[in-house]
């Protein structure tokens, strides 16, 4: 089979690099050494074109143009930092800078909340020139325990808006009012308990400036100890999303969604996200319990549980035949399981009663 | 008689192309604002998540959410009415009065619009509906082809404007000339966009006409935001089947078969004029399908009602608004000519534009091409307001000077003061002043002292006029009517009016100007659509003829 060969070239600050028709000059520079900033840009999204912090010189074109919505064409020629593009980007950080109550906050509010502070800095922009009006209102009054409303923050940027609509689907939140005024409303300026926000955290950890804050993970700012991350698969359901643990001295404190999973590419559910107190929670059964003559739990190891639990089934087999037995398969299982489960209920113990708790 | 039923208004308008903006005005007409309940209906109706759908509403200035709003005078804020105390006659208007920004009334201030009426008049008790002035001849008797039979008696209703030869463009168009040979004709012609762009008009129907993907639609832009111009509403009042002439010319050059006309909020009564011929052009077989007897010619046009936006005279921006989704800009490319309309073919002209069609193709690209002065094509409607003794629409040929328009044609100032500055492309070009009056009325002169002359709208300041206060009534609006997409308009309209305000920024010359000028080169240079890029003229061109007037006020 022949394959049609689409590549195409342009010069990219002086160096011809090849591309595939379609690609926006963005993503053509990302694969170059030389990082372009964005604040409105989130790779999984639609390009937005708002923060023009990407705005590149194309030779021919008057004005630069941002890198993240132009299409790459053919012979085009790029010059992705100058001394021009470079003052611009300053000038654009100072006027977002001059916006917010503050420029710093603690990593533990969301995985991208750094990027603001972090552009603040390379380009020298903690100035304090154009000072004026704060735009954004923090929602102080949502106390939902999951996602802080910190709009005072809020640099417009819409990631939250596009992540909550092009990824997780909810149509939660949306842009209100226009220009210096904007801000971000859920249905009738309401909490988010009362819109269709399913709290998946996903708006929480595109946030370039900790305006929307992970609230779990924020009751332990500013402890000492460094913060370790741990790539496991989320135990909750078969779809096997990637998370980043975060720990301190042996102790969970937050889970940030690993924007490199296969299964997720950075998405998450309000469980994978935010239900992870369970697995220090002092309830929490670490070992198999058996109820003795006594009528009392008492610690078991767990050959003597499932032997005990197979002399039960045994005993309701003989007693009662292989009706009185019922398996339910966990929705937290994979395919694999729940295979593994139905073959043990029918070939085991003959009977065709299995289901899974999904579907209850 | 009971009113409609929520589901009996959605109905009426779910299938119909770009069903949004009509069925929210159908609610806001039928209660006299949008509740929460409506807007709950409408979001279940129309399948929009309820979140996008209320904060759509709150983009649009005159979508009202409190009971009665509608009804609630609304009292112009703009350059010109400014300058006639609207701010008093405001006040006057008591409670439940607010300000809005230009309605596109400034030659005769001060505006106010109350429910489905504008009322002119300079206090509350004067305050009456006066229909638009018809424009008067220009006193060269030259040639015109905007206004060239506009005047003639009848000229709005089917029966007048056939008398005067409408409609005979697009029969002349069906019957002897093929789609090609109309663009070319057009493209000769040299006609540009007027509604500020100059895009070459043939070039744009050529484009559509050759891009794949159907149906295609023509989008009348009607929606004349910009303060200081008011052109289109002149046309579209006393010759509204010039503007439906020409969508179908556009049409037939372009094999489109749907045509909206985006009417902004703020022109009611062109709303009722619109619909009216709209009905007689579709009666007497002009719109529909197989026009004239052509087989195949199939053109239907839909009049949609804005609702208070200055950015959805953008074209992206005005394309959002119609499909119902949120009017920010789109980022270009692609252009509209291949992703417009529902992502298909579309060609966006402005009124100004379309009307010349018909002339055009009558009389010949030679005859257009000639009418301007020396080597530059055509004619430009001037829309002229402020200190003029005869304020008004005035059709020019491009290059006539511009002391000639204001002195000789319009009477010079109105007051006892000499003129002081004007502006360019309404507010949008920022200031003239000075020797720089001396430019003539097109693109090359005026851009080559940093303006530009856009839609046409010129505003007249006089000596006895506080030039940093006209600007930062400018500015003022532009950052009222900034969309908040791209930050450095989102921020920059803000900051330069807080500079312009003295509510902060550097107390001192030096550094008022250094910050005012770096936020203004940002935002030329990098601003996602022209709002952004034309704002900071203001701020430019008042540094550049009054300087003085800045630093006075700055001690």
């Amino acid at each position: 089979m022949i394959e049609k060969d689409d590549s195409r070239t342009m010069i990219l600050d002086g160096v011809e690099v090849s591309f595939t028709p379609g690609e926006t000059i963005y993503e053509v520079a990302s694969r170059s050494p030389g990082e372009i900033p964005t604040l409105c840009y989130d790779k999984r999204l639609d390009p937005f074109g708002g923060c023009r912090l990407c705005v590149v010189e194309v030779e021919g074109v008057r004005n630069p143009v941002a890198s993240c919505t132009t299409p790459a064409s053919e012979g085009m020629e790029v010059r992705t930092s100058t001394e021009a593009i470079d003052e611009h980007r300053r000038i654009l950080l100072e006027l977002v800078a001059s916006e917010n109550r503050q420029i710093d906050v603690d990593p533990l509010r969301g995985y991208a909340s750094q990027e603001l502070t972090e552009l603040v800095d390379r380009y020298e922009a903690r100035t304090g020139r154009f000072e004026g009006a704060r735009s954004g209102s923090s929602r102080t009054d949502d106390d939902n325990p999951f996602i802080l409303r910190d709009y005072d923050l809020c640099i417009s940027c819409y990631r939250c808006v596009r992540v909550c609509a092009e990824e997780e689907g909810d149509h939660a939140i949306n842009v209100l009012n226009r220009g210096f005024e904007t801000r971000i409303s859920t249905e009738f300026d309401g909490s988010l308990k009362d819109s269709d926000c399913t709290f998946c955290g996903q708006c929480v950890q595109t946030c370039p400036t900790g305006a929307l804050g992970d609230r779990k993970a924020m009751r332990y700012e500013g402890e000492p100890g460094n913060i370790e991350k741990t790539r496991p698969i989320c135990p909750y359901c078969g779809v096997g999303c990637s998370i980043d643990v975060m720990t301190r001295d042996d102790r969970i404190i937050g889970v940030q969604p690993a924007m490199d999973g296969p299964a997720n590419l950075g998405a998450l559910c309000i469980k994978g996200q935010f239900a992870y107190d369970f697995v220090q929670h002092p309830d929490r059964l670490s070992t198999p319990l058996i109820r003795g003559e006594d009528g009392e739990l008492h610690e078991a190891t767990w050959d003597e549980a499932l032997d005990r639990a197979a002399a039960g089934f045994k005993e309701a087999l003989e007693k009662h035949g292989a009706e009185s037995v019922y398996g339910v398969a966990s929705g937290r299982a994979p395919n694999e399981a729940a295979y593994t489960m139905q073959k043990f209920i029918r070939a085991g113990f003959g009977t065709n009663q299995i289901d899974n708790c999904s579907r209850a | 008689m009971s009113a409609t039923s929520d589901q009996d208004l959605i109905e009426s308008w779910r299938d119909e192309p770009a069903p949004l903006l009509p069925v929210l005005h159908a609610f806001h007409d039928r209660d006299g604002y949008l509740s929460e309940e409506s807007m709950r209906s409408i979001s279940q109706g129309l399948r929009t998540p309820i979140a996008e759908l209320f904060t759509t509403v709150s983009f649009y200035h005159h979508l009202a959410t409190e009971e009665g709003g509608k009804e609630k005078p609304r009292v112009c804020n703009g350059p010109v009415c400014c300058l006639r105390d609207a701010g008093k006659l405001l006040e006057e208007l008591g409670e439940g009065a607010t300000a809005m920004p230009c309605p596109g009334r400034c030659d005769e201030p001060v505006a106010v619009l109350r429910g489905d009426e504008v009322l002119l008049g300079l206090s509350a008790t004067e305050l009456s509906p006066i229909p638009s002035p018809l424009p008067a001849p220009n006193p060269g008797g030259l040639d015109e082809c905007v206004f060239g039979s506009i005047r003639e008696p009848g000229r709005s209703t089917l029966e007048g404007y056939r008398k005067t030869g409408g409609y005979e463009a697009l029969e002349k168009a069906v019957n002897k000339m093929t789609p090609a040979e109309l663009v070319e004709e057009i493209s000769d012609s040299g006609l540009a966009g007027r509604g500020g762009a100059g895009f070459p008009t043939g070039r744009k129907w050529k484009a559509v006409a050759e891009a794949p993907g159907n149906p295609k639609t023509i989008v009348c832009n009607a929606d004349e935001g910009e303060p200081g111009c008011f052109k289109d509403r002149a046309i579209m009042d006393h010759d509204p089947h010039a503007v439906i002439e020409g969508m179908a010319l556009a049409a037939r050059a372009t094999g489109a078969t749907r045509g909206f006309i985006y009417l902004r909020y703020e022109y009611p009564g062109t709303c009722a004029i619109l619909e009216r011929a709209l009905n007689e052009a579709k009666a007497a077989g002009l719109l529909g399908e197989n026009i004239l007897g052509a087989d195949g010619f199939d053109f239907r046009i839909h009049l949609r009602r804005g609702a208070g936006a200055y950015i959805c005279g953008e074209e992206g921006s005005l394309l959002n608004s119609l499909e119902g989704k949120h009017p920010f800009p789109r980022n270009r490319p692609p252009y509209p000519v291949t992703h417009g309309f529902e992502d298909l073919p579309t060609v966006v002209n402005n009124v100004e534009t379309l009307v010349s069609a018909p002339p055009i193709v009558l009389r010949g690209a030679a005859w257009y091409q000639a009418l301007g002065e020396g080597e530059l094509a055509g004619t430009k409607v001037i829309s002229l307001s402020g200190d003029i003794a005869r304020a008004g629409n005035n059709e020019v040929p491009m290059g006539l000077p511009l002391g000639t328009l204001l002195h000789d044609w319009a009477g010079g100032p109105a007051r006892e003061h000499e003129l002081q500055a004007v502006t360019m492309a309404g507010l949008s070009g920022g200031f003239l002043a000075g020797d720089d009056l001396d430019v003539t009325l097109d693109e090359p002169s005026i851009r080559s002292r940093g303006s530009f002359l856009g839609a046409g709208g010129i505003i007249v300041f006089d000596q006895g006029r506080d030039m940093v206060a006209a600007a930062r009534n400018a500015m003022e609006f532009f950052a009222d009517e900034s969309c908040g997409k791209c930050f450095p308009c989102r921020i920059g309209t803000k900051r330069l009016t807080e500079r312009l305000a003295g509510s902060s920024g550097p107390g001192e010359m030096a550094g008022w100007e250094a910050e005012v000028r770096d936020i203004g080169k940002v935002m030329k240079a990098t601003s996602a659509c022209g709002l952004g890029m034309a704002a900071p003229l203001i701020t430019e061109s008042l540094l550049k003829y009054f300087p003085e007037e800045i630093a006075r006020r700055l001690k």
